[in-house]
């Protein structure tokens, strides 16, 4: 038996909340498939796997949807899903941090240091335990996610785990990029001044 | 799911000599990239070549052929 979730825009403990549900449903054996629209929402689903012993897979569907697949054998199914903590992975308190990169150096002086260092903070990005919600890229920094940026393996990286990299559709039109955007999405204006206005800590490398 | 796997990360005494090696690689084809120096090995600032775990003797070779000494190489666990 198979039962599917649409847990899309549902923020924490929904998803988990609707996936027991779900399994207590299936009342034995079976298979739960659950659409969730964030990264957490999936690593709370892949805990709660974990804790009852379910199978757990997970694939990005698009941008903003994945599908978290749980199998439910007979013996994890008889230990029922009333000990399961409808608690978020992400403390609420969470700060959201918003990236904003104006430029294709990292700071002024000599122009190849700089080209270095951004690549290496990009890179360093990818190496942090709790990654930033978004990353904006405008003026010269929207270069940094067309073709050819050194910086694409990074941010693709940092995509692909549900952070939003957004760059200013005026600056692409500006450099002539419009067509060359490699990662991401487009924003405008307001996008921005909004994901900087609402974000708890904004950093500009 | 983000997992963190093996990488070689050799480390230079000037960032020079780390950019140099970014040049030498770029040039000869061989993989990896410049990454600022894990906390794991160096708690200062500086530069690193990351590139595949378990290429030591390729990487040795080619730091002679280029004329550039490292400073230590390193297998790490990073984030994919």
């Amino acid at each position: 038996m198979m039962i599917k979730v649409n847990a899309m825009g549902d923020a924490c403990p929904l998803p988990v909340v609707k996936a027991k549900n779900a399994i207590k449903e299936l009342g034995g054996a079976g298979t739960v498939e659950v659409k969730v629209d964030n990264e957490i929402a999936v690593q709370n689903l892949g805990k709660m796997a974990q804790q009852k012993g379910y199978g757990f897979s997970s694939e990005k569907v698009a941008d903003g949807e994945y599908t978290v697949t749980l199998e439910v054998g007979e013996a994890a199914a008889a230990t029922g899903v009333e000990d399961i903590p409808e608690v978020c992975a992400v403390p609420a308190d969470k700060k959201k941090v918003v990236v904003a990169v104006n430029s294709n150096r990292m700071g002024t002086g000599n122009d190849e240091l700089g080209a270095v260092l951004i690549k290496g903070f990009l890179f360093a990005l990818t190496q942090q335990d709790e990654l930033p919600s978004a990353v904006l890229f405008y003026n010269g920094g929207a270069t940094l996610t067309t073709e050819g940026s050194a910086s694409l393996e990074d941010l693709k990286n940092l995509a692909a785990q549900g952070v939003e990299i957004l760059t200013c559709g005026t600056c692409l039109n500006y450099y002539g990029l419009t067509d060359k955007l490699a990662v991401g999405e487009v924003t405008n204006m307001y996008s921005i001044v909004e994901k900087l206005v609402t974000a708890d800590l904004v950093v500009k490398p | 799911m983000r997992t963190k796997t093996p990488s070689l990360v050799i480390t230079f005494s000037a960032t020079t000599d780390a950019m140099a090696m970014e040049s030498y690689c770029q040039s000869h084809d061989l993989p990896g990239r410049l990454i600022p120096i894990p906390r794991e090995i160096h708690a200062g600032c500086g530069l690193a070549w990351k590139t595949t775990s378990g290429m030591e003797d390729t990487f040795t070779a080619a730091l002679e052929q280029a004329g550039i000494r490292a400073e230590a190489m390193t297998t790490l666990e990073l984030w994919g």
